[in-house]
């Protein structure tokens, strides 16, 4: 029996030749069945994502089989996606497998989305009979293996992005988000992400303010919050728990004045101020206040790239886990 | 047998504050704090116990007793509280202070080797008593929560986010909601204790009493004003630490 992989990824290929391989989630099933049918393969699974489209075979003569794969999908869908195809066999396809569910062939290394993503393409598979005896042992160690590599690494620690990062303090000053109160000054891109960010995490309300107040109401239609008039934003101020600022005034909009005016209001609770405005929305002396914790685009930036390298640091850690492991069994395949 | 008792106990909050400081260092959940700590737990019950059987009443005489009964509370309500509210790191600040405390309850001339039977006990002195220290127990859980509080809210502000024991301390919220609940019910256990203390008979001057009436104005103030008008998290800790503190100086000297 041999285990194949092959595939294409976000680093070999470019978006326009990965969507055309794109297998819509619902029929990943379906288009694993399909491969049956080619000679010398016995069972596969499809997994298919916005970064990915790989095809694990297995069989008696799998190597042939996907030779056999490779022409059939450019015949289909163009031969000059040929270079950006790459193949692993048999134990260094386990490896491959166990890599992408463990987040290490992710483009935002240690995401954890890749691992229920696997987890539908198997099942989907298994679903439609195209699984057997090794496909079957294959991913369910796989998916031990990525958990081991989640709970014994720090592979999935800290947040990469700006937005990320915003939400992780956040969670640090208030612990759950539910119940959060949030007003986002200036109705960018920045701001939308952030505040969708503390959305998904829990928080409850989300009031929006923009000079421009046709935007203001658009970005609170989009992510379910209030719209506020620019001159009548300050006195929410008393009710919110956290503060995104993004506009591009070219002078400081949120001044020492507005929060000390509301301090007594506000019982002098924890203030968490987010500016991702260059030039800076908030002044910084407003960080000099007790109760505020003043974050800026740098710091955040700062805060997301350190996250980042300490990720990269761990992937040695990660293959070690997963060489270890995969030597420990003797996958059929292998 | 009930000096071992301490002596195991005191052993094993300190490997609960070793191994918890080690898992900081690391950067990782204290996880064996709370199982080092609760086999303390059970040795000062079982100090408690025989110093009990020995006494014919509560162990509250002397201050070696009287330390080893306050290291008992905090330990109860660290175990209480902690484990409760997520608070693994509450044991690695906790058990330091645990284990110091008792150090200082064995150390010769504190330390009482052959406690004598108390013939007669008044229930109102055993009570005040008893709740007395236990009410400090809730309260210095309460200042070491603060501590912690002091800790992150500096980390917060100074952007120093990278450390091990900031990756492990418990959100700002949580760790204030957690020193208000402890000083309610250590301030409900103390007007208890301040109770009982008027109720029994008086022996000697006054000056312990009105030590506790101060120490209570102090955390009641100290509740009502952040009920009331609301403080700053900051200066609140700082309030909780401090109060603490001072008042074991008071009584140290009453």
């Amino acid at each position: 029996m041999e285990l194949v992989c092959v595939g294409l990824n976000h680093r070999t290929a470019p978006v326009e030749v990965r969507e055309r391989f794109a297998v819509p989630a619902g029929k990943l099933g379906a288009s694993a069945k399909e491969l049956l049918g080619i000679a010398g393969l016995e069972e596969s699974v499809v997994l298919s994502t916005c970064n990915r489209t790989e095809f694990y075979i297995a069989g008696e003569q799998a190597e042939q089989a996907a030779v056999e794969l490779r022409r059939r999908l450019s015949a289909e869908h163009g031969a000059d996606s040929n270079p950006h195809w790459y193949e692993h066999h048999r134990i260094q396809a386990a490896k491959h497998l166990c890599r992408v569910v463990s987040g290490l062939d992710s483009m935002v290394l240690g995401e954890t989305e890749i691992f229920g993503q696997a987890k539908d393409a198997y099942r989907q598979a298994l679903d439609a009979g195209a699984t057997s005896g090794t496909l079957n042992r294959v991913f369910q160690r796989a998916f031990g293996i990525g958990k081991r590599v989640r709970t014994d690494t720090r592979i999935q620690e800290g947040a990469t992005s700006v937005a990320g990062a915003a939400v992780e303090l956040a969670e640090k000053i208030f612990g759950k988000l539910a119940g959060c109160r949030v007003i986002v000054i200036g109705a960018g891109e920045m701001s939308r992400q952030t505040a969708q960010a503390l959305l998904s995490r829990g928080a409850s309300t989300v009031f929006v303010t923009n000079r421009s107040y046709d935007k203001a109401v658009l970005l609170a239609e989009e992510i379910g919050g209030r719209a506020v008039h620019f001159d009548e934003w300050a006195p929410v101020l008393a009710g919110v728990d956290v503060v995104i600022s993004s506009t591009s005034a070219p002078h400081p909009v949120v001044l020492p004045h507005h929060i000390e005016s509301v301090r007594r209001v506000r019982k002098f609770r924890p203030l968490f101020l987010i500016d991702i405005a260059v030039p800076r929305d908030i002044d910084p002396a407003c960080g000099a206040i007790e109760e505020v914790y003043l974050y800026d685009i740098d710091t955040l930036e700062q805060l997301a790239g350190e996250a980042r390298t300490r990720r990269e640091k761990q992937i040695i850690e990660c293959d070690r886990i997963i060489d270890e492991e995969l030597s420990k069994l003797n996958l059929p395949g292998t | 047998m009930d000096r071992w008792f301490l002596i195991a106990a005191t052993a094993l909050a300190a490997a609960g504050g070793i191994t918890g400081m080690l898992s900081v260092h690391q950067g990782t959940r204290s996880r064996w704090t709370v199982i080092w700590m609760i086999a303390a737990f059970a040795a000062q019950m079982g100090f408690l116990y025989v110093r009990g059987q020995a006494r014919g009443a509560c162990p509250l005489t002397g201050i070696g007793e009287i330390m080893a009964f306050l290291a008992w509370s905090l330990t109860l309500f660290y175990l209480a509280v902690g484990p409760a509210y997520r608070l693994s790191l509450l044991g690695v600040f906790t058990a330091p202070l645990v284990t110091i405390i008792q150090i200082l309850a064995l150390l010769p001339g504190v330390w009482d080797a052959h406690p004598i039977r108390i013939p007669a006990t008044d229930p109102w002195r055993e009570t005040h008593a008893a709740m007395s220290v236990l009410s400090y127990g809730a309260l210095a859980l309460a200042a070491v929560a603060g501590v912690m509080f002091l800790v992150l809210d500096r980390q917060l502000k100074d952007h120093h986010l990278q450390s091990g024991l900031f990756r492990n301390l418990p959100p700002v919220r949580e760790l204030l909601k957690s020193v208000v609940r402890l000083l309610w019910i250590g301030v409900i256990l103390l007007s208890i204790g301040v109770v009982a203390g008027f109720m029994m008979p008086r022996q000697g001057g006054t000056a312990h009493l009105i030590a506790a009436c101060g120490v209570w104005i102090g955390y009641a103030v100290l509740l009502g004003v952040r009920q009331v008008r609301g403080l700053t998290g900051r200066k609140f800790a700082v309030v909780a630490v401090l109060l603490f503190v001072g008042s074991l100086s008071v009584f140290a000297l009453v």
